[in-house]
């Protein structure tokens, strides 16, 4: 039975893997396809950001098992280190994302430590209250520059300047690293760690597992992924100010895209992240002004996957498969 | 100065705690940390403007229908949602509150628009002495509803019959249950009790920061922190913590400048979080999470 088993799951992590290149695929294929105008690149850039930042969410929430309602803070924290090194040192888009992720890496290690002894509900109201607390910063503090914003130069990769369907590449590439690096992050020892802690904090540190590093490892590893979301987002628009970085909907945004699509998945984010940034585009195809409906609906259909699926859609969709399977009489189990 | 900025402290820290009550006694009861309850409050404010506004309602009434309005937002929220999920982990109840939260700013923007709007008004704007200190009759007025909630919330706990009964399924459901306790009608009792504490809030704290969407989310964190004071379970403790909030934050914009008023609050939060996680208060018996 064992080895059944350990065949279904291989088979199972190929097809994933399989899923995941064909995805990719379909992405690097999409701007070229017929019929494609250059918003809708815009808009497919717009959703990798939020599959990225969901990424980072899931690493803390899903993984390690510390709910956080305060990744606005460090997308925020990407953006304004890069923006700020765009501005003052002149550095392109790439060295601002390692800029961005080492800072708010660093920022995330900070509030590991912070938020030691946190967990649970706790935990989630502290992180919202590091998301408010960003955005009083970044109002506040002069160099910053609040409302006014700072306005960035036009983009550019290695000397050469990119428009949008180039910066789609770039977001493109950049979740395929990020991609890779999660789906290594939690095979390797690190991951088992973050979720031996996840799973039972004590029985964890019983068995030698450091808490303090390996949980401020996690914070600050989440908060670099969505520092490079915050990067990637500052210089798609090519402006950061505090009346988009202060707001707190990207906190919730980017939990519910987690748990939507299944927190401890590789897939989940994709799904989440699909459901939170491309949801209000796709209903403003059939309403003139969405805008509050697409919130309306989008609550809405929060809610029903909650119910339908509380693990998930990836995780509902892949119980639905394997209980028609036990239906239809399937070969296995 | 500084009773003036003391008094005007302890009435805003009022307000706040009445949503931290109301976070507070959702979460001891059903593990769910409600982010909707903000938004309770801003529907509740909306009601008692449209009220006043365009059904000439005297303020009152206005108050009293939005009470109802509000009890009834609580009591459907928990029947049509969080009934329907009550057996999950608590990450799926609070990512249910936050779809709670995505509809009624959703409906407040869409029939009553982004804006900001004035809230009429409703007591003579000349300031009164008292004890020495020079504060607004709003101020005070403030404080005798919260203080007077504060009182029925008391009696209610304390010798009601429905009362003892929600501490008792807060203190252990399973028992409870078995001595006989409804407890599904002692949880939509709380989303009740959670929706009369929000209209309250809402209507209250209108005419200060005005009636918009966005309106309570501030508000909102300052009640979770002050419910955090009271390790999320005790009552007294969150309102303390409120009052806390209150004055810190009025001190801190007097002396400092009104760049800290904010600012106080958080650094508060990540203060109490750091050094004691689970409240000022010694809590005995906390439910884990």
């Amino acid at each position: 039975m064992a080895d059944i088993n350990a065949a279904f799951k291989a088979k199972m992590v190929q097809r994933k893997w399989a899923a995941m290149g064909v995805l990719f695929l379909a992405a690097v294929i999409f701007p070229m396809a017929p019929g494609v105008e250059s918003w809708m690149a815009s808009e497919a850039t717009l959703i990798i950001m939020y599959i990225m930042a969901a990424q980072g969410v899931s690493i803390l929430t899903g993984y390690t098992g510390l709910v956080t309602v305060g990744h606005g803070g460090f997308l925020a924290v990407g953006a304004y280190a890069s923006a700020l090194s765009t501005k003052y040192l002149g550095t392109d888009l790439i060295t601002g994302m390692f800029v961005g992720a080492a800072m708010s890496a660093f920022v995330g290690w900070a509030l590991g430590l912070v938020f030691l002894r946190l967990s649970g509900a706790f935990m989630a109201i502290g992180t919202l209250g590091f998301a408010f607390f960003v955005g009083t910063v970044v109002n506040n503090v002069p160099i910053f520059e609040g409302r006014e914003g700072i306005s960035l130069p036009k983009n550019h990769v290695i000397g050469f300047e990119i428009g949008d369907i180039g910066f789609y590449y770039t977001a493109l590439a950049a979740l395929g690293v990020t991609t890779l690096f999660v789906s290594l992050l939690v095979r390797s020892g690190v991951g088992r760690a973050f979720m031996a802690l996840r799973d039972s904090e004590k029985a964890a540190e019983a068995s030698g597992v450091n808490r303090v590093f390996y949980r401020t490892l996690a914070f600050s590893l989440s908060a670099a992924v969505t520092g490079v979301a915050g990067v990637l987002f500052a210089h798609y628009v090519n402006y950061v100010s505090s009346e988009v970085f202060a707001d707190i909907w990207y906190s919730v945004d980017f939990l519910v895209a987690t748990v939507v699509g299944g927190s401890a998945v590789l897939l989940g984010p994709f799904v989440g992240g699909l459901f939170v940034a491309f949801l209000p585009t796709f209903i403003e195809l059939f309403v003139d002004q969405p805008g509050d409906l697409a919130f309306i609906i989008k609550g809405g259909a929060l809610i029903f996957v909650l119910i339908v699926a509380p693990a998930g859609v990836v995780v509902g969709l892949v119980q639905l498969f394997r209980w028609l399977r036990g239906k239809l009489g399937g070969d296995t189990q | 100065m500084f009773g003036q900025l003391f008094i005007s402290g302890l009435a805003t820290g009022s307000l706040y705690a009445l949503t931290a009550v109301a976070v507070v006694v959702v979460f001891r009861n059903t593990r769910t940390i409600n982010l909707a309850q903000g938004d309770f409050s801003m529907i509740g404010a909306f009601v008692a403007l449209v009220l006043i506004k365009s059904f000439a309602f005297n303020y009152y009434f206005a108050l009293a229908g939005s009470v109802v309005f509000c009890i009834g937002l609580g009591i459907l929220a928990e029947r049509v949602v969080m009934r329907q999920i009550a057996d999950s982990d608590w990450l799926t109840l609070f990512t249910a509150t936050l779809g709670m939260y995505y509809i009624l700013h959703g409906v407040a923007g869409h029939f009553w628009g982004r804006d900001t709007k004035a809230f009429p008004l409703t007591f003579d704007p000349t300031p009164i002495n008292v004890f020495g200190g020079i504060i607004s009759q709003g101020h005070v007025v403030n404080m005798a509803w919260a203080a007077a909630i504060g009182l029925v919330l008391f009696i209610f706990f304390k010798y009601t019959k429905q009362g003892i009964a929600m501490r008792a399924v807060t203190d252990d459901p399973e028992t409870a249950a078995l001595m006989g306790i409804p407890v599904r009608f002692i949880v939509l009792l709380t989303w009740g009790m959670a929706g009369f504490l929000a209209a309250f809030a809402g209507v209250l704290i209108a005419p200060i920061i005005y009636v918009s969407p966005e309106m309570m989310d501030e508000v909102l964190i300052k009640g979770y922190v002050a419910a955090v004071f009271g390790g999320l379970y005790s009552i007294p403790g969150a309102i303390i913590g409120a009052l806390l909030i209150g004055i810190c934050e009025n001190l801190a914009g007097g002396y400092l400048g009104s760049h800290f008023k904010t600012v106080t609050a958080f650094a508060m939060i990540v203060l109490l979080l750091a050094f004691r996680p689970h409240g000022l208060f010694g809590i005995q018996k906390r439910r884990e999470v």
